[in-house]
């Protein structure tokens, strides 16, 4: 069951008449409060920049740690057989951390999909 | 013209099931591709000692006239090709170094071609690949290797588009799923008819063949897109399911099913050959998502941007399987999927949020254009086969060297061309956009 904005106010309207101001006014400002939580809208949709920042780094360690060491790391990952898991998973977590760092990337440069 | 289009598809089934090599398809490498590193060679004797990756068997190979021992890369991975028509075994056809050495030049060409693929992939639900493994070997990529690590860098490109796109409510979850099991099965057909016919008629042929096949496919599929397209832009843009479509639609035959976001209820014998048909175009050109997106869009019903975002899924589907296969293998040069990977996944979102600001037929207008152009780069390449094959009189060396520079800088210019139309379309929505917002918080203040 949902309740509405009528039935809130009705119920507000009771305690306040039965001497429960604090009730009531409990009532009502939880509604004005979420009201509020709702209403900065420009704060939720405040750019992501330390999000950025933290895939970013993240990801460009990544990235150093596979380039200073390729040699090896080209050496196991092509070794063929169950080996397989080695270059589809660094790609499945590459896709992820850096995937994750490109979306707040251009959170932060405030492209954004039409809503 | 839309029962053509249909006639065209089905006959292109098994069309496309001659020519070409299996190397496109993601079934792995040929079983006369070897692995390893060369410990010695015997300059007097003309041949080389081999230890094969994984097993360390050792073989000696013969060197083929056209190569001088000196020319061998020792201990360095290596990848082999034997001479299947020697009639002494184990004859080197070809040897290449597994693993290019990366240059500045180098890495800022695999960042550049990534970033431009991704944005197409992220807008048509296809692109890239018909440039990428080109490109790659162009680097001096061994052609497997190049195939192998392009699959590898596709799927999770594929993967966040398809998110993304899925988060803006555009990616059809099942009819992807649908497609991506037909297109799987239809690449392994597609593989085991063309081993047929290369073991029967030889591989003289198939460079000759697969440029045809391709040409057709994207001068009639990208010509037909672009006549839709035009027309849909003079009537006002706006986008109606096709006559074709709507008729198949109507044909009643169990299993029906529904798909949801692209708004379809459809027989399953539809949707199969569509499927099927998309993996035989994989496995024949390498693009499937020509056929795919174009097949939802015209025998589905499906709209142009329902059809693009679900060909990401198809393109995840395939590209991690396809990247399983060439592991097993291990031809996957790792640093080189990563690195299309670190800007293709920036122009991946970029597209894919740029399709919520455009019309739907922008979509198909990039399609078309990428599909004419690259049709051109690979028509010029024909008369060179035709010589090949002695069907031609020689022509003179520097004209073929001019057909080769305008392949190549067509790919260049279709990737170019779409990128740019992407762009500015992205703008003009993202400004007329804002305006429309500014405009409409005025009123409410005013």
């Amino acid at each position: 069951m949902t309740i509405t904005t009528f039935d809130k106010n009705m119920s507000a309207v009771a305690f306040a008449e039965a001497g429960e101001h604090d009730t009531a006014r409990r009532i009502l400002g939880e509604k004005a409060t979420r009201r509020h939580g709702k209403s900065p809208a420009p704060a939720a949709k405040s750019k992501p920049h330390l999000k950025t920042v933290i895939f970013g780094t993240m990801s460009l360690s990544a990235y150093y740690l596979l380039f200073t060491n390729e040699k090896l790391v080209t050496e196991i990952f092509t070794m063929g057989g169950w080996r397989w898991m080695y270059p589809v998973g660094a790609a499945f977590f590459f896709s992820f951390i850096h995937g994750a760092f490109a979306s707040n990337l251009l959170g932060a440069l405030g492209i954004e999909a039409k809503k | 013209m839309k029962k053509l289009l249909l006639i065209l598809m089905f006959a292109l089934l098994p069309l496309s099931l001659s020519a070409h090599s299996a190397l496109a398809a993601g079934d792995g490498p040929s079983k006369d591709m070897l692995k390893g590193i060369i410990t010695e060679v015997n300059s007097a004797e003309r041949t080389v000692l081999f230890e094969k990756d994984g097993t360390k068997e050792l073989v000696t190979l013969a060197l083929n006239e056209k190569m001088e021992p000196e020319d061998i890369a020792m201990n360095q991975k290596v990848l082999i090709n034997l001479d299947k028509h020697a009639e002494a075994g184990n004859v080197m056809k070809d040897i290449s170094v597994m693993f290019m050495d990366m240059t500045a030049s180098k890495l800022i060409a695999l960042l550049v071609i990534g970033a431009v693929g991704g944005l197409l992939s992220g807008f048509i639900g296809s692109g890239g690949a018909f440039v990428m493994t080109p490109a790659m070997m162009s680097l001096g990529v061994p052609g497997a290797v190049a195939v192998a690590s392009n699959m590898c860098h596709k799927f999770p490109k594929a993967m966040v588009g398809a998110y993304k796109r899925w988060k803006y409510g555009q990616a059809d979850i099942k009819l992807g799923l649908v497609m991506a099991v037909t297109a799987v099965i239809g690449v392994q057909i597609g593989i085991k008819i063309q081993k047929y016919i290369l073991n029967q008629f030889g591989g003289a042929g198939s460079n000759l063949y697969i440029s045809a096949v391709f040409m057709v496919v994207l001068v009639f599929v990208g010509g037909y897109v672009f006549f839709d397209a035009w027309k849909l832009a003079s009537g006002g843009g706006k986008e109606t399911v096709s006559k074709l479509a709507l008729r198949m639609q109507k044909i009643q035959l169990a299993p029906m099913m529904h798909f949801k976001t692209a708004k379809v209820t459809i027989s399953a014998w539809i949707t199969i050959p569509v499927g099927l048909l998309t993996g035989m175009l994989a496995a024949t050109i390498a693009v499937g998502g020509f056929v795919g997106v174009p097949g939802m869009i015209y025998v589905i019903g499906a709209s142009a941007v329902v059809a693009s975002a679900t060909e990401l899924i198809i393109a995840f589907v395939m590209g991690a399987w396809g990247s399983v296969q060439w592991g097993l293998s291990g031809l996957i040069d790792i640093r080189l999927a990563l690195l299309l990977l670190a800007t293709s996944l920036i122009g991946v979102q970029l597209g894919a949020l740029g399709t919520t600001y455009v019309k739907d037929y922008i979509i198909k207008v990039v399609m078309a254009t990428t599909m004419l152009i690259v049709a051109v780069s690979r028509g010029v390449k024909i008369p060179g086969y035709l010589i090949d094959l002695e069907l031609m009189r020689p022509i003179q060396e520097n004209t073929l060297a001019l057909l080769e520079g305008i392949s190549f800088w067509s790919l260049v210019a279709a990737l170019g061309s779409a990128a740019l139309i992407i762009i500015v379309a992205m703008i003009k929505g993202m400004t007329a956009d804002s305006r429309s917002k500014k405009a409409v918080l005025g009123v409410s203040n005013g």
